[in-house]
């Protein structure tokens, strides 16, 4: 076991040999983790206000979508997305469609994460006294100022810590990304790993390379957030 | 009339009906292994984060690794690194189950300090100057009422447990999603066995989640 162990810790130096193939790979995490979380803030915001409208249907359908993507597996999710919208317009259209994996991916995620960004923002929204709101109203605010000066900041002071945890699973999940043949980090290893054959190191390495990361994200998401929940109380 | 046993891909997944439900055995006991193991494992690490001393920073360190790491890593890690390491574990099965509880026993870890810690001392005290010995206070006035903080989280965290076993096929485990993908390779009707699957998916973790909200629901509703 201790040779092994020694073993694997020169073979970390594998990943600088490739970095020709880690660096780009990390670098498609990112990428993918940046756009998930832009597209999920605004479908997070965009369904939040329809889960919350007073209209029946609108607030069906939301709910509908939250139902669907908070239940449904990520990874169900992007494989259904990988395969089936490109040949159900390639069958309806009659011509060749195909989406890059990047595309279909972030697509993929988008929805599974606006889903749980719906949620966070909504209990956010309501977890603002509705007392508050009728003060604000009775004093003659009107409707954007009191979501402006009453609503918003006690609401974002109350969904921020959940919002940054998303956030960091939202980056925890792009690692799926490789499964639907994007050259993420974890792709790139597994490729390293098939070529020479050093399955100790390269996992192991991998594995303590999302540890940093994720590690060092919660630490800031943690030091942004507590100063801001205790402000207001 | 439509018909889905008319469709190529209907008849397929008739066919093959044993296998997919065998596949959603598997995925069910996967998910319960792990849950089970993720229980006793972060329980274990809660324990010794708050009454082993010596304990103390290896213990966090591993919740810390456990909660920061992506299943999918810890699936490969578990796969690939620890049967030449540790000898251990020597089935598919058993590396998917492993690889399900160390990442949620990380989470569940915090869950049980959370709940423990959430305790008013006043109780304990209380508990104590009656004359209950550490074990009696234990059972009768820490526990129950860490059950009640703890078990929305822990049936949360089950939640994604059963969400996260879609991925044990990627290390080769025959569940649902494995068959999925060899019968949509095998027939080449990705959208109806895909669609089909995704649906049994929803279908399974819908139910067993608003049952659980249903009960947590209920458990606020009742204590508070």
């Amino acid at each position: 076991m201790l040779d092994q162990f020694t073993s694997m810790v020169a073979g970390f130096s594998l990943f600088w040999e490739y970095k020709a193939v880690m660096l780009p790979g990390l670098w498609y995490n990112f990428l993918v983790f940046f756009l998930v979380v832009v597209f999920g803030i605004v479908l997070g915001l965009a369904f939040s206000t329809i889960r919350l409208s007073t209209n029946i249907v609108l607030r069906a359908i939301g709910t509908f979508y939250t139902g669907l993507f908070r239940n449904a597996p990520e990874y169900v999710t992007l494989v259904w997305f990988f395969y089936v919208p490109a040949l159900l317009l390639t069958k309806l259209l009659g011509a060749n469609v195909t989406f890059e994996p990047l595309v279909v991916a972030v697509m993929a995620l988008s929805l599974s994460s606006g889903a749980f960004y719906t949620e966070i923002f909504r209990a956010g929204i309501l977890s603002v006294p509705k007392g508050h709101v009728e003060a604000a109203r009775g004093m003659g605010m009107s409707r954007t100022l009191t979501l402006r000066r009453i609503i918003l900041p006690q609401a974002v002071r109350q969904m921020l810590p959940e919002f940054f945890n998303e956030c960091v699973s939202v980056f925890k999940g792009t690692t799926l990304v490789s499964l639907v043949m994007v050259p993420d980090l974890v792709y790139g290893v597994n490729l390293v790993s098939s070529y020479t054959g050093q399955a100790l190191p390269l996992y192991t390495g991998i594995a303590l390379i999302y540890f940093a990361i994720v590690f060092a994200m919660t630490t800031i998401a943690e030091k942004l957030s507590n100063p801001w929940r205790d402000k207001g109380n | 009339m439509f018909s889905i046993m008319e469709t190529s891909w209907g008849r397929a997944m008739w066919n093959a009906r044993d296998n997919l439900l065998d596949g959603l055995a598997i995925t069910l006991q996967i998910t319960g292994y792990g849950f089970v193991g993720a229980l006793i494992i972060g329980l274990l690490l809660c324990l010794i984060t708050m009454y082993v001393k010596p304990l103390h920073w290896p213990a966090r360190f591993l919740i810390n690794f456990f909660r920061a790491t992506p299943i999918i890593c810890q699936l490969m890690w578990v796969n690939y690194v620890w049967p030449p390491m540790f000898g251990w574990p020597n089935t598919l099965f058993e590396a998917g189950c492993v690889a399900l509880a160390i990442q949620s026993a990380g989470y569940l870890a915090e869950t049980f300090r959370a709940g423990i810690e959430g305790i008013n001392r006043g109780h304990i005290e209380a508990g104590r100057s009656l004359g209950m010995s550490a074990q009696l206070i234990m059972r009768r006035i820490i526990l129950p009422q860490a059950f009640h903080t703890m078990a929305p989280a822990i049936m949360n965290q089950f939640m994604v447990v059963i969400r996260s076993s879609t991925l044990v096929s990627i290390i080769g485990v025959s569940d649902l999603m494995h068959w999925g993908h060899h019968l949509s390779a095998e027939w080449f009707e990705p959208i109806g066995i895909m669609s089909t699957i995704a649906v049994f998916y929803i279908v399974v973790i819908w139910t067993l989640s608003s049952i659980f909200k249903w009960y947590s629901e209920r458990l606020r509703n009742r204590y508070v």
